[in-house]
């Protein structure tokens, strides 16, 4: 039975990790563990598997493989997890669709649910909008960061509340983060601009005056890549520093998510995330030299071969412990970070 | 004293003599020696209405109960339990209050003897006869024991003002120090264990969990259902009788509570008409998948998921002797993690020797400090790890006393995000309760045991002086005893400072045996269930109990 399984993937055309990539460029509305779902359900599309156990391996390794070619897994592993433990969960339950089931109807139901998982999913956005609608007030001020979709949802449909140009009257102070790569303008501009159109005063501002600003700010909301077991959020590299600062001048620190991105990982601290970031490096004269030549080296081989596998600055993460936040607005309500664990043990067990 | 027993002694046993010299030391001991503290002055009241009940239990037991009819039955089991009742609110005045205890002690161990010495005899009697005869003998027994009980009562005094008021609720009840005067139900193996429990020699909370289990098994090997009851119904009282004496050895811990209260609903539920040979067999593979389930195999998770957030180039931190915390860094050092342990241990158990030693043989790092070394010993810490007696609902850890200060130095050293604080916890040792300090809940044990210094080897001056204090802990029980005795001809012992700490006025010893720690301190709980914050443990508590 080893033998089929583990010659199907490479047998067919389909590759996850390709599908994976383009789903996520296809649709700048979708998150990480949506695409990683989405194509998890279009493998098991493709792939003709006849037995549970045949499935469930297929889908274990094609995960395995998509976690070691994406950089950062974090996002990716909260969808994965809860497809596969989803689909665990109802191969056990009893009756037509458990062991004793045929297994093509087994196999009708996981797509067709799967496909229903991924349509509640894209509505969730609009569920965390009207739950965190009423945290921006007349007359404050939201300073944000990031390109966080949730985020932008919410404060335009707070901005557009009611038609008309902006019914809930609010400025928005955007960090924009200075590192730029490949792309001209920085994340989040985007979203700046849809602000503004809705009549909305948006001030831009870098990070490193996130402490001059905070003073005029009066909530904050960020968005999250991953809610981890403890209440904290895994986010882009400067939500740490935004949630202390926050924290040391007593205002409110809300976090934006959905509920598919809740995490079964329990960081302790910075360094202790399950992936590698090179933020920190510590280099000297010669490292420096060194590595310049190596670079023109490699350069004329394979030029993208390294980036992949090694999170580059654009994509690094941090990790905002969950003292630093006041509450979690997500689709199954507002949350304060200790009840986040109480979700997760709802969905796991 | 001893004259009053007989009679009873006579007739329910056909060989009275040998029991009664026996008794008459017991007894006479109170006067003997005035400071020879709660425990020999306890057993008095207890002790003749224990064993007389063992001996009226028995025959009963042996088929004699079945000529009994219905009635007789039900009077005997009804006077059983008012004297039950009594005897066991005699204890607590005795303990708690004083003097009017002892009357009420005598009157309900007289009035049970005349109901139940009569019916094992033979059952032939009617009760009338042996209500006559309790009554007859009540006020015997009271003269007898009058003179006592005024030594008693000043002796208790003088206990208690050896007690720190603020833990005065703890005290209680001392632990017991010897098997006499255990009812004649417990079994062996019990018996056997209590002792073990109290002189720590079973020490640790899933240790005493497992020993407890295993225990009740040989129980439930060796019951045989009496005849007139059902198996789901006596094996829970005959259960209670072990569960006592052994709480009177040492209380008993939240895990051992957990396991008794899933094992005697395991009982209840059996279906009455199964052969008693098929519920043993069941009960006891019961207990066989608890102890796996629930500690064994749970120990292992633990250990596995726990060794995962240790690094190499870690600097691990633990107090005193956690076996769960011992697993998890042997599973780690087997993965060939390379990091240092750091072993703080205090006074008086010092549970981390036998930790350093095992992990020391193992081949780490290991460094042992005591407590006073805390700070020195925090300073490269990178993580620490903790072990748990219990984690309560409010998501505090209730642990061997000196865990918090660990825990709290941690944290405090420099904003506290650095120094990771990770508790390994079977979900076994989760409870509903709710503790805000660790005065309300707590225990307290032989103060004795901070009077006793090491021995040290001394190359001048005296004679060894500390050689006669640890010879006196070994004996432990009997140590109350003989106290008077070695502190009379004291002379020769100056082995310790506090040596005669009963004797001198304002001073009084606190051995705790618990404290708190505030769930802020606490960044993770590893369990069997995966990793939680200290706020999910009643979530988890709920899920794991109702599943």
């Amino acid at each position: 039975m080893a033998a089929p399984t583990s010659g199907s993937p490479d047998a067919k055309p389909f590759d996850i990790v390709a599908t994976y990539n383009d789903l996520l460029r296809s649709d700048p509305d979708l998150t990480m563990p949506i695409a990683a779902i989405e194509a998890l359900v279009l493998l098991l599309t493709h792939s003709p598997s006849s037995t549970i156990s045949e499935t469930l391996d297929l889908l274990e390794k094609s995960t395995a493989h998509l976690k070691q070619s994406i950089p950062n897994p974090i996002g990716l592993s909260a969808g994965t997890d809860l497809f596969q433990r989803y689909l665990i969960t109802t191969l056990q339950r009893p009756g037509q669709l458990g062991p004793a089931g045929d297994f093509n109807a087994i196999r009708a139901h996981l797509l067709s649910n799967g496909r229903l998982f991924i349509r509640r999913a894209k509505e969730s956005r609009d569920k965390i909008a009207a739950f965190g609608r009423g945290f921006v007030r007349d007359g404050s001020t939201v300073l944000t960061n990031g390109g966080s979709r949730v985020v932008a949802s919410l404060l335009q449909k707070a901005a557009d509340e009611k038609g008309g140009p902006s019914a809930v009257r609010f400025k928005v102070i955007y960090v924009l983060s200075s590192a730029k790569k490949n792309s001209d303008e920085p994340e989040g501009m985007e979203t700046v601009r849809a602000l503004r159109a809705k009549g909305v005063p948006v001030s831009t501002i870098p990070e490193s005056a996130v402490a001059y600003a905070m003073g005029k700010a009066d909530i904050v909301i960020v968005g999250a890549e991953g809610v981890v077991e403890n209440g904290g959020i895994v986010s882009r590299m400067g939500t740490y520093q935004i949630g202390l600062l926050a924290k040391a001048m007593g205002k409110p620190f809300y976090v934006v998510a959905e509920s598919h991105k809740f995490v079964r990982i329990y960081p302790l601290g910075q360094y202790d995330l399950p992936i590698e970031q090179r933020v920190i490096d510590f280099k000297t004269e010669e490292d420096v030299a060194d590595e310049a030549k190596q670079q023109k080296a490699v350069s004329t081989e394979t030029s993208d071969a390294k980036a992949v596998n090694t999170a580059d600055s654009a994509d690094v993460v941090d990790f905002t412990p969950p003292h630093l936040i006041s509450a979690l607005i997500t689709d199954s309500g507002v949350l304060t970070p200790s009840a986040v664990s109480e979700e997760l043990i709802k969905i796991w067990f | 004293m001893a004259n009053p027993v007989d009679p009873a002694l006579t007739s329910s046993v056909s060989a009275s003599q040998p029991p009664a010299p026996e008794m008459q030391p017991a007894v006479q001991q109170p006067p003997q020696g005035a400071s020879a503290s709660k425990p020999a002055k306890q057993q008095p009241p207890k002790q003749p209405a224990k064993g007389k009940d063992g001996a009226a239990a028995a025959p009963a037991a042996s088929g004699d109960g079945a000529a009994l009819t219905p009635a007789e039955l039900k009077k005997k089991a009804k006077a059983e339990k008012a004297a039950r009742r009594a005897r066991e609110r005699a204890e607590r005045d005795t303990t708690g209050g004083g003097a009017p205890g002892g009357p009420g002690g005598q009157h309900a161990a007289s009035a049970k003897k005349g109901a139940s010495g009569p019916g094992g005899a033979g059952g032939k009697d009617s009760a009338a006869a042996a209500q006559q005869k309790g009554q007859k003998q009540q006020p015997r027994r009271g003269s007898a024991q009058a003179t006592p009980q005024v030594g008693a009562a000043e002796l208790k005094k003088k206990q208690e003002e050896k007690n720190v008021s603020v833990f005065g609720h703890l005290y209680g009840q001392q632990r017991r120090t010897t098997i006499a005067g255990a009812g004649k139900e417990v079994h062996p193996a019990v018996l056997a264990l209590g002792l073990q429990m109290r002189d720590y020699v079973v020490c640790g909370s899933s240790a005493r969990c497992v020993a407890t289990l295993l225990a009740f098994k040989r129980v439930i090997e060796a019951y045989t259902t009496p005849l007139g009851t059902s198996l789901a119904r006596h094996l829970t009282t005959h259960l209670s009788h072990q569960i006592t004496y052994l709480s009177t050895c040492r209380p008993l811990s939240i895990s051992q509570g957990n396991a008794i209260r899933a094992l005697k609903l395991a009982i209840s539920s059996i279906d009455p008409s199964v052969p008693e040979a098929t519920a043993k067999s069941s009960l006891c593979d019961f207990i066989d998948s608890f102890i796996r389930e629930k500690i064994t195999v749970a120990d292992q998770v633990i250990a596995g998921s726990a060794a995962q957030k240790i690094q190499d180039g870690d600097v691990i931190v633990t107090f005193a002797g956690s076996s769960i915390v011992k697993q998890t860094l042997l599973t780690a050092h087997k993965q060939g993690k390379q990091f240092r342990v750091s072993i703080i241990d205090s006074r008086p158990l010092f549970e981390g020797k036998n930790l350093a030693r095992t992990l020391a043989n193992a081949g780490l790092d290991v460094q042992y400090s005591l407590m006073n070394g805390i700070s020195h010993a925090i300073k490269d810490a990178t993580k620490v790890f903790l072990g748990a007696h219990a984690m309560t609902s409010n998501g505090r850890l209730y642990s061997r006393v000196g865990t918090a200060l660990v825990a709290m130095s941690a944290k405090e050293r420099a904003g506290g995000v650095e120094v990771p604080v990770i508790v390994c916890c079977e979900t076994v040792k989760f409870t509903d309760r709710v503790a805000l300090d660790s005065i309300v809940v707590n225990e307290i044990a032989d103060a004795d045991e901070l009077v006793t210094i090491e021995p040290v080897q001394q190359l001048t001056g005296l004679p060894d002086p500390a050689a006669p204090a640890p010879a006196e802990t070994k004996k432990g029980g009997k140590a109350a005893a003989s106290a008077p005795v070695e502190s009379s001809t004291a002379s020769q012992s100056t082995a310790s400072p506090l040596e005669d700490w009963k004797e001198s006025a304002n001073l009084q010893l606190l051995n705790i045996m618990y404290d708190v720690t505030p769930a802020e301190y606490v960044d993770m709980v590893v369990t069997e269930m995966g990793s939680l914050p200290p706020s999910a443990v009643p979530i988890v508590h709920r899920m794991s109990t109702n599943l």
